[in-house]
């Protein structure tokens, strides 16, 4: 269930690539999101001096809130991880933000999308986890008493691979279900106003959910960080 | 931002994740057990197995967070 005229597929219909278009619109959408993420980091990185103007002002104050707030949880080991991280929360808010345009389809309403963010945010805390604690990294894994392994193994693996799981299903299910609502509100409600509740609901929504996503893979890095139980 | 304000949506965070990765869990022991059941054809042995696995998974989770909620 998507917008019913998406402005992406329309542009790239001008090239022949109709079809395709209107069968993946969270690539092209995707691509349009970072476009303008990388103009934006362009436009904030261009002039950078020790007295900052208005547009390193904003940037400045969002980079490095965020930042205190993940060491407050991570610890010091944790200021690596921050751009990855970052770019996680940027892109996420910047998609979620998209669905409340007409004519955009938001990418993260998609579920390849956010399996990918998930798959990337969970592995790069197990490449932290193995850099830090090297091979005894596993003992993450095994559990306290060294005769239960063969138990705790599959319960952590199972454990570690929700994760991935809950991450994706929580994001992609808030935005499709705001996509949802608000097609349904559009189509019985007549064309103007109907959604209009739904949609300052869901400004809420994308912010939260960016929020959310930021947090979890912040807390799992932190979680691979910490000593073994 | 202020040292509270950070660890109530620490908390926050954790604890609304909590329910659905016990859920999930359950979920992913009985379908891993399933497709296993599938592919070594032993019906019902292991994904009653999984399922085990996933809820011993899942309520690890409760407890894990119950350690850590007096730390917090």
């Amino acid at each position: 269930m998507q917008h019913p005229y998406l402005i992406l597929t329309s542009f790239f219909g001008m090239f022949g690539l109709d079809g395709w278009a209107a069968k993946h619109p969270h690539v092209t959408y995707m691509w349009l999101a970072m476009i303008i993420l990388i103009f934006l980091g362009w436009l904030g990185g261009k002039s950078i001096s020790m007295v900052p103007k208005k547009a390193q002002n904003v940037f400045e104050v969002l980079i490095s809130g965020l930042e205190e707030f993940m060491v407050t949880i991570t610890g010091d080991e944790g200021r690596k991880s921050f751009p990855l991280v970052l770019t996680i929360f940027i892109f996420v808010l910047f998609g979620n933000l998209m669905g409340l345009v007409p004519a955009f389809f938001p990418p993260t309403a998609n579920i390849n999308t956010t399996l990918a963010l998930a798959i990337i945010a969970v592995a790069w805390s197990h490449v932290i986890g193995i850099q830090l604690h090297g091979v005894k990294y596993i003992k993450h894994f095994l559990g306290p008493i060294p005769a239960m392994i063969p138990l705790f193994l599959p319960i952590e693996i199972i454990g570690h691979t929700a994760r991935v799981l809950s991450l994706t299903f929580r994001l992609f299910g808030n935005m499709a279900g705001h996509e949802l609502v608000t097609i349904i509100l559009l189509t019985l409600g007549g064309m103007f106003l109907a959604p209009l509740p739904v949609m300052a609901l869901g400004t809420f929504v994308a912010l939260v959910q960016a929020l959310v996503f930021f947090l979890l893979s912040t807390m799992y890095i932190a979680g691979a960080i910490e000593e073994a139980h | 931002m202020k040292k509270e304000t950070g660890s109530v949506f620490r908390e926050l965070g954790y604890f609304a994740s909590l329910g659905m990765s016990v859920a999930l869990s359950i979920f992913l022991g009985l379908f891993l057990g399933l497709w296993l059941d599938k592919k070594f054809d032993t019906d019902p042995v292991l994904m009653f197995i999984g399922l085990a696995l996933g809820i011993a998974a899942g309520f690890s989770n409760i407890v894990r967070a119950g350690k850590k909620g007096r730390k917090f």
